[in-house]
């Protein structure tokens, strides 16, 4: 017990002191995963949309792949990308193993899915009749898309709040791709697993918390946009 | 780009049900038809499929001795009808942002936008309602606004799915003078509905959706002299 609570105490210290070698972790983690959910946004909203209003051959066997990739694990996802990236796979030439831009493709590939598949809930679930009247008032289609999706911004706000969720607190991936290398591919989650590893509790508990405190205020943005989504 | 449209041997059939075969069905210029028929009949997928919202499986399309193949007949007839949904779907925002929707979607400058706009809401008396939410709108104001985001974009036709279901007397009242006011203006509009009798002083063709096939009902002037009367004048001094 003392332990504990010296580690804790410690770690408090280490977060409000501003140590800087935990926030560049933090930094890292939330350069390399806003990078990836920037990226695949708007691709992914694109193919929600054309798998909720599309009407095209394999549209059905599409949705239920991006359903089953939801539940991709992560280490699998890990795996794929290192034997691309290795030296001796396709995409060795390029040297990107064990880089940032590695981890921002892992998390790419944990994203995708995520935002495609509850972004066309949403916009599935949405009124047709939104369609219909931008279509009658004279809109383009991609205006009308835009409406649509405007109509259900709060579901897809929130498609995109869960994809960032899981890849931020995701450790499989990242330590296979980025190697957590200290300055250089080191995030939150690899970062608690090696000093924990270590038996290095308060660094761990640090980033912990601050794993945690995120998880609360998406959680937070979440329910706030599930409630406008509720009242409207 | 005024000018009949004609359609011939609509066809739409959900699943094994054939829910419209339509053998031919005209809209005029300058006129107001009224189509009835039992709930399920078919009336919003034919309102729909004139408005090229909805794909039928069978139908030839012909305007100006024109006949168009779907495709292009979807486009023709997205630019001259203006469809109304039977409970009109409010965008989340304002109602000017609502009737000024179709004039920014087809790029109109600023400056027109905001007093067509005005000019609009003044017309149906909604400039009050101007900056509220219209989605927090009454029934009534819904309808009242989808009629001027309608009017605005100025089309040949109005298509209007039960305009006046739903309502309270009032709100079906102040709906009614805003549509009897757009005939009188020249709109063409084609009304579906159950209530014969309340739009039968400003209709001019009655036609009647029944397994599937339109059967046009005749209009007595007798008759519409009598239901205007028993109707429609208690109605307005109670309304008032
Ligand atoms: N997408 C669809 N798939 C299958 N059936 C449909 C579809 N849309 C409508 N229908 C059916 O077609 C029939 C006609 O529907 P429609 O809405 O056109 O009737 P309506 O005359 O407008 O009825 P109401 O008076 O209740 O508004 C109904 O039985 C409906 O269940
Ligand atoms: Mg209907």
């Amino acid at each position: 017990m003392q332990d504990i609570y010296q580690a804790t105490k410690e770690a408090l210290i280490l977060l409000l002191g501003g140590d800087p070698g935990i926030w560049e972790i933090v930094g890292i983690s939330f350069s390399v995963s806003l990078q990836a959910i920037l990226y695949i946004t708007p691709l992914s909203l694109l193919l929600a949309f054309l798998l909720a209003f599309g009407n095209f051959r394999g549209r059905r066997i599409l949705i239920s792949t991006f359903h089953t990739f939801l539940a991709i694990p992560a280490v699998v996802v890990g795996l794929t990308v290192y034997i691309f990236l290795s030296r001796n796979g396709p995409l060795g030439d390029l040297g990107l193993l064990f880089s940032q831009t590695a981890m921002v493709i892992g998390q790419m590939i944990l994203a995708f899915p995520i935002v495609v598949a509850m972004s066309h809930s949403a916009l599935q679930s949405s009124d047709r009749a939104i369609w219909e009247t931008a279509k009658t008032l004279g809109a383009s289609s991609p205006k009308a898309m835009f409406t649509v999706m405007y109509e259900a911004r709060f579901g897809l706000f929130a498609a995109v709040i869960a994809a960032f969720s899981r890849i931020i607190a995701e450790v499989g991936c990242s330590m296979m791709v980025g190697g957590n290398i200290l300055h250089h591919t080191r995030n939150i989650p690899t970062a608690i697993a090696l000093e924990t590893s270590k038996g290095e509790f308060a660094q761990g508990i640090a980033l912990g918390l601050v794993l945690l405190f995120l998880a609360l205020a998406l959680n937070l943005l979440l329910s706030s946009a599930r409630y406008r989504l509720e009242m409207a | 780009m005024q000018g009949s449209v004609r359609f011939d041997n609509v066809e739409k059939v959900y699943g094994d049900r054939v829910l419209l075969s339509i053998d031919t069905f005209t809209v005029n210029p300058g006129q107001c038809i009224l189509i009835s028929g039992d709930n399920g009949s078919g009336k919003t997928t034919l309102l729909k499929i004139m408005s090229g919202l909805l794909k039928p499986e069978k139908a030839t399309v012909t305007k100006n001795d024109v006949s168009l193949p779907w495709v292009k007949a979807k486009s023709m007839l997205q630019s001259e009808m203006v469809y109304l949904h039977q409970t009109p779907y409010m965008f989340d925002t304002s109602v000017f942002n609502n009737v000024a929707y179709g004039l920014r979607a087809t790029k109109v400058p600023k400056a027109q936008v905001e007093e067509k706009v005005w000019q609009c809401l003044r017309w149906a008396r909604l400039d009050h309602l101007t900056p509220r939410n219209a989605k927090l709108l009454s029934g009534g104001e819904r309808q009242r606004v989808a009629l001027t985001r309608a009017r605005i974009v100025n089309p040949s036709f109005l298509i209007l799915d039960e305009p006046t279901a739903n309502m309270d007397r009032g709100s079906r009242h102040q709906t009614y003078e805003l549509i009897q006011r757009l005939q009188s203006e020249g709109m063409s509009i084609v009304i579906s509905s159950h209530d014969v009798e309340f739009f039968a002083n400003i209709i001019d063709f009655h036609y009647f959706l029944e397994a599937g096939n339109l059967r046009k009902i005749d209009i007595g002037t007798k008759q519409r002299k009598h239901k205007s009367s028993a109707v429609v004048t208690p109605f307005q001094r109670k309304g008032r």
